[in-house]
């Protein structure tokens, strides 16, 4: 029986060999990121249709949508008895779960992924509510890269404005946990734009492409496109190559 | 359960072990051992916990969610931990009692050591747990007698291995004999909660 030291090393093989033959389309990453209220999931499925009409296989996924722990998070969440780390665990376990259950077979398979909100999502926000940014970084260890990152720039009063004009935000969107503010509405400012600070630390870090998303929804929907079209040639990020080993070590079946 | 009043300096105790039955008959003695002395009723409690909760949730799931995998139980487990935390041990400390925590973060490692995951990680994963004062594994006579879905550790091996009783084992033995070793990594920062800057 192999050890788990030659598995992952055969994975690590298996990946780099899967992702950059040149005789295949290998599966792209794209993530949309961006505050509440910044049109982003307007974008999404603007981006999804076009993207169907040019021939892509084309499978998307949501922050905090896996089937197995969504309602944990839930039900959790329904009792507002959430601290700032247990809130970035829970969000850590549905992210890994849909990376191995949805996004890393979707990629294998030479899909593009659309992910309406990534990882960085939970960093903005776990780290706006007082978390060290190591420690959650670390926690979605192994990382995996998105080929393109679009982040939705909208200034903390938009998103404001667009978000209360139809509802009120809820508990932890509007971060009432920490802020300790009973209106939902003045919380949701006060703790957007730390949120909102965050991610343009992040886009910094992490080289996202800014979308001014103030912008008109057709200027930005063609912006979109450009890039892509641009983007999607670059090489496949060998950093990658760690988040798909450990999950092709686990995965007797593709080995 | 914590129960009782203040028992002088605060002190935790962790309790560990892949038997759950054992570690919480040592979980009571080292608590009886560490509070002798004090009137009845005055002393401090023991924290039993498997995370049995998040595993009630995770069964009642539709089979096409799929299965977790081991990083995401010890998600699961570390969230869980911060609840029991939040809610139950640090208050109990506060106020100066001894609490006994079993199963406590060396269970979960030595699982997660046992299952293939980067010592790196899982101690990152719980830099946000205090250190105990004192620690105690407690050695199952016999690994493979001890049932699965018992305790954390045989429940998460159901969970990770699913009807393969053999693998189940496996991974039970594993995290005994990791346990035993106690040679999972322990960084200097374990204890400090992550938490760095001010909330808004």
């Amino acid at each position: 029986m192999p050890s788990a030291q030659s598995a992952l090393q055969r994975a690590r093989r298996l990946a780099r060999q899967r992702f950059t033959d040149p005789k295949r389309r290998r599966g792209l990453l794209v993530a949309f990121e961006g505050p509440d209220g910044s049109g982003k999931t307007t974008q999404r499925k603007l981006f999804k249709t076009w993207l169907k009409s040019e021939g892509y296989d084309v499978v998307t996924t949501k922050w905090n949508s896996s089937n197995l722990i969504k309602p944990i998070i839930k039900s959790r969440k329904a009792v507002r008895a959430l601290s700032p780390e247990e809130f970035s665990l829970l969000h850590g376990a549905d992210f890994r779960h849909r990376v191995e259950q949805v996004i890393l077979p979707a990629l294998w398979e030479g899909k593009l992924v659309i992910a309406d909100r990534f990882l960085f999502t939970g960093l903005a926000r776990d780290v706006a509510r007082g978390l060290d940014l190591d420690w959650v970084l670390k926690l979605y260890q192994p990382l995996l890269w998105p080929d393109l990152v679009f982040y939705f720039a909208v200034s903390p009063v938009t998103s404001g404005k667009r978000v209360t004009a139809t509802r009120l935000p809820s508990y932890y969107e509007a971060g009432q946990d920490i802020t300790d503010v009973d209106d939902p509405v003045e919380s949701y400012q006060r703790f957007i734009a730390r949120v909102i600070r965050e991610y343009e630390s992040l886009a910094l870090i992490f080289n996202f492409i800014t979308v001014d998303a103030e912008q008109s929804i057709a200027e930005q929907h063609r912006q979109i496109r450009e890039l892509f079209i641009d983007g999607q040639r670059r090489p496949w990020s060998a950093w990658n190559v760690e988040a798909v080993a450990d999950w092709l070590a686990r995965d007797g079946k593709r080995q | 359960m914590i129960a009782a009043a203040r028992h002088g300096r605060a002190k935790l105790i962790a309790v560990d072990g892949v038997d759950g039955q054992a570690v919480f008959a040592a979980a009571r003695a080292a608590l009886a051992a560490s509070t002798s002395g004090v009137p009845a009723g005055t002393h401090g409690g023991v924290s039993r916990w498997d995370a049995s909760g998040i595993f009630q949730d995770l069964e009642v799931a539709d089979e096409d969610a799929g299965s977790p995998s081991p990083r995401t139980i010890l998600l699961l487990y570390a969230a869980d931990l911060a609840f029991r935390l939040r809610w139950q041990v640090r208050p109990a400390l506060a106020e100066g009692r001894t609490v006994v925590v079993a199963p406590y973060v060396q269970t979960a490692i030595a699982f997660g050591r046992a299952a293939g995951l980067p010592a790196a990680w899982l101690d990152n994963l719980f830099r946000f747990a205090p250190r105990a004062s004192e620690r105690q594994v407690v050695a199952a006579r016999d690994p493979n007698a001890v049932a699965i879905k018992d305790g954390f550790v045989g429940r998460a091996s159901a969970h990770v291995a699913g009807k393969d009783t053999p693998a189940c084992k496996r991974l039970i033995t594993a995290t005994e004999k990791r346990l035993r070793r106690g040679r999972h990594r322990r960084s200097r920062g374990r204890g400090d909660r992550p938490t760095r800057r001010a909330a808004p």
